[in-house]
């Protein structure tokens, strides 16, 4: 692959048109729950969006916490009644995760593609832009998503159905989940912008949501997939990605001279891709499987991404080179110098 | 002046589930809103009929197979059928010369029908028909102050013209005509009285929707009745909530804000 077209710009196209499916696509499948694909997508595609093809896995499983599970633990019910349909759902996840593993975060994911595109934003206006957050920051940040799993998709649904905690913290990820902003504004749908004064915890959750929508906004323009780094798609992608059959593969043979172009290049900043010589699956549990790290490494066969053992994308010199040219001159163009340029055009021309 | 009492379902069971508005003199001076209360929704539901004598009561479920319903004790049971989604309830009278009919639409929890809604919507259920377009996506319900449409079908096909009648138990009214593919809109009135601003409010009412027409000398009478629900804009604030997203595009402009690489120009 050479010039224009090259594992990132492909990956643009995919993500543009898997963001027009799961925003928009309702037309094609179908109005109402049951016409979506699975109801249970590996991605943050809103289940709010009235217009949505498909409703992310993370819905139900609240939903199923609150009225399946958690009634079934408060009346004394069979508990393998109240946990069969969070097993149906998680198995009907898995189905569709096994295919693409964690790429469903970087290829697929509405919200993913929002904030990939914001980014390409900031740079295209000229904003000074962070090329990677410290590695301090980004340990401190990892746990974060798994505490979301735990404690708002898990935790709090649950103990709504047994009682212990109020109806409104039934749903708490989905209240302030920012897909659910985006993808409902994307269609017209304003109503789930909002402050909800029903009672505290409605007003704690809907500040949070519209105030952590606005900071993702903002980061984003200068900061990669701000959000993504506390997303607990992303923790319960890491839980099941020994699974996928596509997976980021490190020969860490001499080969490698450890230049860390890798984790330069890695959205989610994953410096162990760089520093880590002994494990051969490199699918760490950041990892969006978003090729940029294959793309950017100058040494053969270094990195690869294998689609069931077989090879799909391979890094090359010749490939870095293009690929490095491209990435050069698209991040020197920008409307700050495209302005400059124009302003010292025309005072040559002025006499 | 008819010479038949008209039919009219009210759903019961949801009034439990969702208590009846209080009128101010019921709870003294200051009106007070409803509290939550533990959730049935699985349990079996009651629709009240009344003038049912004669009536035909049909159930549709999703599958589109029917189940006949007996009226007992002034109203309709319907039973857990142990397949979730909409289900439809359907009282025809036959007249001779004119038919009524009453349907309903009501959701019944149970396991997955992996049937869409628009199927049951799609199906010709009697002759002269009211059909939501769409029905409230499954776990959605009507609000006031909400845009619905609905189609009007006459033995299948498209009823254009027709004048449609929508009558709500908060006393509003709305006429409007069928456009040349049967289709009619409303605007549901914001009609709930005594609401408080800022505050949730679990009230619910019951709206109808009623059209008359005939074809080949029988005249057809049909009413669609359905539940709504206060609008949520009345705790629920847009402006306040561009507001605080306004304050978390500052906080994170202001936090994302990065120094230039010395000799580096922008």
């Amino acid at each position: 692959m050479n010039g224009i077209i090259n594992l990132s710009s492909i990956r643009k196209l995919v993500q543009i048109a898997a963001f027009v499916f799961f925003v928009y696509g309702g037309v094609i499948t179908g109005y109402y729950l049951e016409d979506k694909i699975s109801g249970a997508l590996p991605a943050l595609s809103c289940a709010y969006d009235q217009q949505g093809a498909d409703l992310c896995t993370l819905i139900p499983i609240q939903h199923q916490m609150d009225h399946r599970l958690g009634e079934a633990i408060a009346k004394g019910g069979n508990l393998m009644m109240g946990i069969m349909p969070t097993l149906i759902t998680l198995g009907t996840f898995l189905l569709l995760f096994v295919f693409l593993n964690k790429a469903f975060c970087g290829w697929i994911c509405p919200l993913g593609t929002f904030q990939d595109f914001l980014y390409m934003i900031g740079q295209k206006i000229g904003l000074t832009r962070r090329e990677s957050l410290d590695e301090g920051l980004v340990n401190r940040i990892r746990p974060v998503k798994w505490f979301i799993l735990l404690i708002l998709v898990f935790g709090f649904p649950l103990l709504a159905g047994i009682g212990m905690v109020n109806h409104d913290l039934g749903d708490p990820f989905c209240r302030i989940c920012p897909s659910r902003i985006l993808t409902t504004l994307a269609t017209g749908d304003t109503s789930q912008l909002y402050v909800d004064t029903a009672n505290t915890t409605t007003i704690v959750l809907s500040l949070l949501a519209d105030f952590l929508f606005g900071l993702m906004v903002a980061l984003a323009l200068t900061v990669r997939q701000p959000f993504c780094r506390i997303c607990p798609m992303l923790a319960l992608h890491a839980t099941f990605r020994k699974l996928g059959l596509l997976r980021l593969v490190k020969n860490g043979t001499p080969r490698c001279d450890r230049c860390g172009l890798c984790a330069k290049a890695c959205p989610m900043d994953i410096r162990e891709i760089h520093t880590d010589m002994e494990r051969r699956d490199v699918t760490f549990e950041d990892c969006t499987l978003c090729g940029r790290c294959v793309e950017f490494c100058p040494d053969k066969d270094v990195l690869q991404m294998k689609y069931a053992l077989i090879p799909v994308f391979t890094s090359g010199p010749d490939y870095f080179k293009s690929r490095k040219k491209v990435q050069t001159k698209w991040g020197k163009s920008n409307l700050i110098q495209w302005f400059r340029r124009g302003r010292s055009k025309a005072q040559v021309k002025t006499p | 002046m008819k010479r038949y009492k008209s039919l009219s379902m009210l759903a019961m069971a949801l009034m439990l589930a969702l208590p009846v508005a209080k009128s101010a003199e019921e709870v003294g001076d200051k009106p007070t809103q409803p509290q939550p209360q533990a959730h049935n929704h699985r349990g079996p539901k009651q629709l009240m009929l009344e003038n049912s004598d004669g009536a035909k009561i049909t159930l549709w479920k999703p599958d589109l197979s029917t189940q006949p319903l007996t009226f007992e004790h002034g109203g309709i049971t319907i039973s857990k059928t142990g397949t979730d989604n909409y289900h439809v309830v359907i009282a025809e009278k036959d007249w001779g010369d004119s038919k009524e009919t009453v349907i309903r639409y009501e959701y019944q929890f149970g396991r997955p029908s992996k049937r869409s809604p628009s199927e049951l919507a799609g199906t010709v259920k009697t002759a002269f028909e009211i059909v939501p377009d769409p029905i409230p996506r499954e776990h959605n319900h009507y609000h006031s102050d909400q845009t619905w449409g609905f189609l009007l079908r006459i033995h299948g096909a498209p009823a254009a013209g027709i004048p449609v009648s929508l009558e709500t138990d908060n006393g509003s009214q709305i006429q409007a005509l069928s456009d040349e593919f049967g289709r009619v809109e409303f605007h549901l009135p914001d009609d709930f009285p005594d609401i408080v601003a800022g505050e949730r409010d679990r009230r619910s009412a019951e709206l109808s929707i009623s059209a008359e027409t005939q074809d080949a000398g029988i005249d057809y009478q049909t009413t669609l009745t359905a539940e709504y629900r206060v609008a949520p804009s009345h705790w629920q604030s847009t402006r306040m909530g561009l507001l605080v997203a306004g304050l978390g595009l500052i906080a994170g402009g202001l936090i994302g804000k990065t120094k230039k690489p010395a000799g580096k120009k922008a």
